[in-house]
């Protein structure tokens, strides 16, 4: 496993994940959140959006996939922040592209973008803290 | 319309939730892309300590942990109970989740006793939206803190 002095500011990493149709079907099963809004698409288009969306939860775990990926283990995240600016909608691909911005002991902060096919940002300020053993 | 102030401070809970091992799988399997109850459908790779009894084994951690976001399982509760809180009256249809902070301590695991408390602490209005946040705390059983989150929802004018 990675130790503190394999991170660096200026790392990337990148991570890709698609809202497919049962996506927020699955995700309801295994997180509880049943809300119609995500799991039917007369619901979601009554709310004003062309389907479904998906729940943001989810989005939010896809960064933190993409940050535990980076960090080398899942109890490494210790902190994670995000705005959800725009609903991912059943049938989007996002992109998630993260950096290091800084490494301070054990303390390595992550900042993230995440995109969705159109380039539309649908998370803002999405950030990150990991702790890592030295 | 502005959420009345007065509902700062309500509580929901305590909630308790036990972690099971195939909770944490079906979780980082279908956020993997893959699906629930199915370890090797995901596409995505899980995070082997989070999925792989073996694999976990051999890690620090000696047995499987929690993906970071996992958390939802166990302390939304408190925000899904704000969101539809018959006193509070708000317009689900047009409520989305807009912010969304997570702190963890102890790392969660198969067999935790976990115990979640939340409770109101703002509600905001900018142009037509108005705001609520709910803070949640969740303890295991041996008192440490795994979690402290800050869940936002936005009503939509």
């Amino acid at each position: 496993m990675k130790m503190a002095s394999d991170f660096h500011a200026g790392d990337a990493f990148e991570l890709v994940r698609e809202a497919d149709r049962y996506r927020p079907i699955y995700y309801a099963a295994v997180s509880g959140d049943f809300n119609p809004i995500h799991i039917d698409r007369e619901f979601g288009q009554a709310a004003g959006f062309p389907d479904a969306i998906l729940q943001g939860m989810c989005t939010m775990a896809w960064l933190a996939d993409a940050c535990t990926a980076y960090l080398g283990d899942p109890a490494r995240v210790k902190r994670l922040r995000v705005r959800f600016s725009r609903p991912v909608v059943v049938g989007d691909v996002v992109t998630f592209r993260g950096r290091c911005v800084s490494v301070e002991g054990p303390v390595v902060r992550l900042e993230v973008e995440a995109r969705n096919q159109r380039g539309e940002e649908v998370l803002k300020g999405a950030a990150a803290e990991g702790w890592v053993e030295s | 319309m502005p959420i009345d102030p007065r509902h700062v401070g309500r509580r929901y809970g305590p909630f308790r939730n036990t972690v099971c091992a195939e909770q944490i799988r079906a979780f980082a399997v279908a956020v993997s892309g893959g699906v629930p109850g199915y370890f090797g459908t995901a596409h995505g790779d899980p995070h082997p300590w989070s999925v792989d009894d073996e694999a976990a084994r051999r890690s620090p951690h000696g047995a499987l942990v929690a993906p970071p976001t996992f958390g939802v399982t166990f302390a939304m509760k408190p925000f899904a109970l704000a969101c539809s809180d018959p006193e509070l009256g708000l317009d689900l249809i047009r409520l989305l989740h807009a912010e969304q902070e997570f702190e963890h301590g102890a790392p969660v695991r198969p067999g935790d006793e976990l115990t979640t408390e939340g409770e109101i602490v703002e509600v905001r209005s900018r142009g037509p939206l108005d705001f609520l946040t709910v803070r949640t705390e969740t303890v295991n059983g041996a008192g440490e803190r795994v979690l402290v989150a800050r869940w936002t929802a936005v009503i939509r004018g």
